[in-house]
């Protein structure tokens, strides 16, 4: 019986090789349209109009003069959405799970600053604008909830609808660590805050739909990685039938998970299409994007290590608390962050005993949603950073410990304390690699002498497992009750090239050049007979390009799918050459007979004869050339790999440069190993970001105060210095081709090794840094209050 | 210096990628929003509009510019270079095939201004080190691909260039084999 697990055989030969990306020659030349580039005839213009405070009652919403200025067609409030769509609903089937309606344009109360409580559709977004300003409100203040404390202790609430404004509790492994740390020769511990930080994609959001009434047909343009996901969620809210419904999604400008959610906009801008009959357009400005564009990361993680003396783990307990905002993003929810956090907390090493406790509030923030990363970023800071600590107070090297502590080749099958089943990796390998592409002793004698010339280096090493390419098994691994398949389709044409249709998008990660690598290999064609369409929903379902999934989906749909066109191949090629079916093979873009590539045919007059020659069909052939197949891995895909920095603090100015930086990555087999690298490259700038200079900050009112590029700081070409790079190849036996998962891993990890180098090079100083961003302002407040006491 | 209401469009004539090109705007329009608008040069992209990002960097009298801080009007008279303008027919230009194969690009939404920066940066110093052309890079923010690559690409064509320079000068392939 056929499964969505099955594995199908994939040859690689395409696969492994870095051939230049076939999406460049549009993106260098200015040619491949973005969603800002979308122009349709007639196409309106979207402005909105955001909360200026960040909790209020709302007494009224004035829009006639904005509704007279010119080219103005319309201007709605609250009062105008609410009747066509109640807003959206984030629920998961938790128990205790609270869930959240968010309007899409506030009712009653405002939960957050840039929350939207108008809209303008004008002939211009110019026009739209200055009709904006001509909206009176009236909203009357209410308290605010600032901070997680406040949240837990003043009996306010940011969100009348969530009771003590406590989203989400879990207490899912709850070992007794009591004993453990009471036998601990050391304890290290630590109260950790990482930034509320943006994924801040180049490109902003935006939306473009466009309904004709006189089919009833309703095409959408999406800056999303989530087109099937949007098309049935535009369906449910807003009630329309959804085959009438086309998502379609150009080029990406970045996503970073940003892109992964339904946002509000996106079902506002369908309404706005359908109730003007003509094409809307919405795309934001940078400022939209920092209120509103969902926020990420902002976790404070208490945890404690308890090490015997020879630097083995007896433990680790862990009390996390999310930030999550004034409602749940949909899909993820608030437990993008901790939740799925502390389920991972412990995963490439050895701890026998593990107390976890997670919550999520409610604040009047943006709410929280998925980030590069997500809820596994800042625990494996606060891991990686203490076992830097515990090493240090046993005269340990940060290497030896970790080797002391991961899991081993023996150890493997490996169940974790939270119940993860690890089946493979090469962790020790990647401590043993790291340590030698830094060169460690050679290393500390250079922070020793610097550190007499009164210069601080730093190193910081972190060692990570990474989920990937989640379907439902690790969805519901992670407490998401949510089944993920997807879909691809796979046809061989009558002249023996092969057209790939796929849910999977991309935002800049090179799936139409690595997919189309996949299906070469499929076949044993060359990649360049291949296209990969993708970018509709008219083309295949499937969750979307998230969570380092796409290229063990891709390598697996597209895998059954060829399987089953294969099948047919063999069958006529088998009938022509006078073997049986199981001895050909497809190979160097041939059909023949294995191990004879001598005896065989080309593939396309194989192909052409399914489509052409009766007299070469087997009996009772169906000459149906292509073939749609869902996957789904049978289980957990977990790469791994590690990461390391060097940093130089300057205690004088509080400032941290990041010198040099190291990665280890094992995601199976590579399919592109250029492409790989451009991931971590891009990961570990990004690690550099959250750790030393992005900060989203609120005030005590509530107050968004970074709302630019001026204020919120994204690394630049003087932050992120040259990196080095080396891989490792465990291949997985869930995925075709033993292809894992990396997207995300840097942003896993990379976080940890520079917290982990600033730390370090602190230490002599008696400075503890477990605040990020490290900013001057901190890195100097920290050494001064050092040098006091 | 010409006079206008804040709803007229005024008539504006510019040398756009070698051509002579006329549209109208209104005053407050950005450059950036009338080459896409107006003259549909959607390669102009629009990240920020407060000058910080650098996805609008064009070349205005062959200098890098942020073209979302200058306004359309501004443009009269001017020689403008946009990315549509910088491959040779169906050919890329030598540092837009540098990117492809260094793998200097991933969205790609950055990229455009990049390459204005960095053609800047070469008519300017033809011998830049690493450290100048990250010096120089700082203006221009990339999301995707840490910058390496990006740097890699750059110092590549650079050295090809005197390399060339050097040939072209007659001098022998012994002194110009460290420009590979």
């Amino acid at each position: 019986m056929a499964t969505k697990a099955d594995v199908a055989n994939i040859r690689p030969q395409s696969i492994g090789t870095s051939i230049p990306r076939r999406e460049d020659p549009g993106l260098l030349t200015g040619r491949t349209p973005y969603i800002a580039d979308i122009a349709l005839p007639g196409m309106l213009h979207v402005a909105i109009l955001r909360s200026p405070v960040a909790h209020g009652r709302i007494v009224g919403v004035d829009l006639s003069a904005a509704r007279a200025m010119p080219g103005v067609e319309l201007a709605w409030s609250g009062a105008d959405v609410a009747p066509r769509c109640a807003g959206i609903m984030a629920s998961l089937d938790q128990k205790g799970f609270v869930a959240t309606v968010q309007p899409l344009l506030a009712q009653e109360e405002v939960c957050f600053i840039g929350e939207a409580i108008a809209v303008v559709v004008a002939t211009s977004r110019a026009e739209a604008e200055d009709a904006l300003e001509k909206i009176d409100i009236d909203v009357e203040e209410i308290p605010v909830v600032a901070t997680v404390d406040a949240a837990m202790t003043t009996g306010v609430l940011a969100n009348a609808k969530v009771p003590a404004n406590l989203v989400y509790r879990s207490d899912r492994v709850t070992d007794d660590v009591s004993d453990a740390f009471g036998a601990a020769a050391v304890v290290v511990e630590g109260c950790f805050h990482t930034p509320r930080v943006s994924a801040s994609p180049m490109e902003t959001r935006g939306f473009v739909a466009r309904h004709e009434w006189t089919t009833g047909q309703l095409t959408c343009w999406a800056a999303t990685q989530m087109p099937s996901f949007i098309k049935t969620m535009i369906a449910i809210h807003l009630q329309f039938p959804e085959q009438q419904i086309e998502v379609i999604t150009p080029q990406v400008g970045g996503g970073f998970g940003q892109k992964a959610h339904l946002h509000p906009e996106e079902l506002l801008v369908c309404l706005l299409a359908i109730e003007l009959g003509r094409p809307v357009r919405w795309i934001e400005d940078r400022q939209e994007n920092l209120f509103r564009a969902t926020h990420a990361k902002q976790q404070v993680n208490e945890m404690a290590l308890a090490v015997d003396q020879e630097g083995r783990f007896l433990a680790l307990r862990d009390r996390v608390t999310t930030d999550g905002g004034a409602y749940n993003s949909l899909p993820w929810t608030h437990l993008v962050e901790g939740h799925c956090g502390i389920l991972v907390v412990t995963d490439p090493y050895r701890v026998p005993a593990l107390a976890a406790e997670t919550i999520s509030v409610a604040t009047n923030k943006c709410p929280i949603g998925a980030y590069r990363g997500v809820g596994f970023s800042a625990p494996t800071l606060a891991r990686e950073v203490l076992i830097d600590r515990a090493a240090r107070a046993l005269g340990l090297s940060p290497f030896e410990i970790r080797r002391r502590n991961l899991i081993r080749e023996e150890d493997l099958p490996y169940t974790t304390r939270a119940g993860l089943r690890i089946r493979e990796g090469s962790f020790l390998a990647t401590v043993d690699r790291l340590e030698a592409m830094i060169g460690y002793e050679a290393f500390r004698e250079r922070q020793e002498s610097a550190r007499r010339e009164g210069r601080y280096l730093g190193l910081g090493i972190s060692i990570f497992s990474e989920i990937s390419g989640i379907g439902t098994r690790a969805l519901n691994f992670l407490d998401f009750p949510i089944t993920s398949h997807d879909t691809a389709t796979v046809r061989v044409e009558p002249t023996g090239k092969v057209t790939v249709t796929t849910g999977i998008v991309t935002a800049g990660q090179g799936h139409l050049t690595t997919l189309a690598q996949v299906a070469a290999d499929a076949f044993g064609v060359p990649a360049e007979d291949v296209t990969i369409l993708s970018g509709s929903t008219s083309h295949a379902v499937g969750f979307g390009t998230v969570a380092s999934r796409s290229a063990v989906f891709g390598a697996g749909t597209i895998g059954r799918a060829a399987e089953m066109v294969r099948a047919k191949m063999r069958a006529i090629a088998a009938r022509l050459l006078q073997a049986a079916p199981e001895e050909i093979e497809l190979s160097g873009g041939m059909v023949h007979v294995r191990d004879d590539p001598g005896r065989g045919l080309p593939f396309a007059s194989v192909a052409g004869a399914a489509y052409f020659a009766e007299g070469t069909h087997p009996e009772d052939f169906d000459p149906t050339m292509e073939a749609t197949a869902a996957f789904d891995p049978a289980d957990i895909v977990l790469a791994n790999g590690g990461h390391a920095a060097i940093v130089e603090v300057d205690v004088a100015t509080g400032q941290v440069r990041v010198e040099k930086m190291f990665a280890v990555e094992d995601c199976g087999r590579m399919i592109n190993p250029m492409i790989v690298e451009g991931q971590i490259r891009g990961g570990m700038a990004q690690a550099v970001g959250m750790v030393l200079l992005e900060e989203l900050i609120y005030d005590d009112n509530g107050q968004l105060i970074t709302t630019t590029l001026q204020d919120y700081l994204l690394p630049t070409a003087l932050d992120v210095p040259d990196i080095e790079i080396a891989h490792l190849e465990t291949p997985s036996t869930l995925v075709p081709g033993g292809i894992k998962g990396m997207g995300e891993s840097a942003m896993i990890s990379a976080p940890a090794a520079v917290a982990g180098a600033v730390n370090d090079a602190l230490a002599c100083l008696g400075v503890t840094i477990e605040q990020f961003p490290a900013s001057p302002r901190r890195v100097f407040a920290a050494v001064a209050r050092a040098e006091r006491t | 210096m010409r006079r206008a209401d804040v709803g007229d469009r005024l008539e504006t004539i510019a040398l756009v990628n070698g051509r002579e090109r006329r549209f109208s705007v209104l005053p407050r329009t950005s450059l950036a929003d009338a080459l896409r608008d107006e003259l549909g040069l959607h390669g102009v992209r629009v990240g920020c509009e407060h000058g910080i990002c650098g996805a609008c960097t064009i070349l205005v009298d062959g200098r890098p510019m942020r073209s979302c801080l200058m306004l359309g009007v501004q443009a009269d008279g001017a020689r403008i270079e946009t990315i549509e303008g910088l491959a040779q027919g169906q050919q890329l230009h030598p540092l837009q095939d540098a990117f492809r194969r260094h793998h200097a690009l991933q969205c790609g939404f950055c990229t455009a201004g990049f390459l204005a920066t960095a053609q800047g940066l070469l008519d300017e110093n033809p011998d830049p080190t690493r450290e100048e052309v990250r010096e120089v890079l700082s203006g221009n923010i990339c999301r995707c691909t840490g910058y390496q690559t990006i740097v890699d690409a750059i110092m590549e064509v650079a050295a090809q260039r005197i390399a060339d320079r050097q040939a072209a000068a007659g001098q022998t392939g012994m002194e110009t084999s460290d420009g590979d």
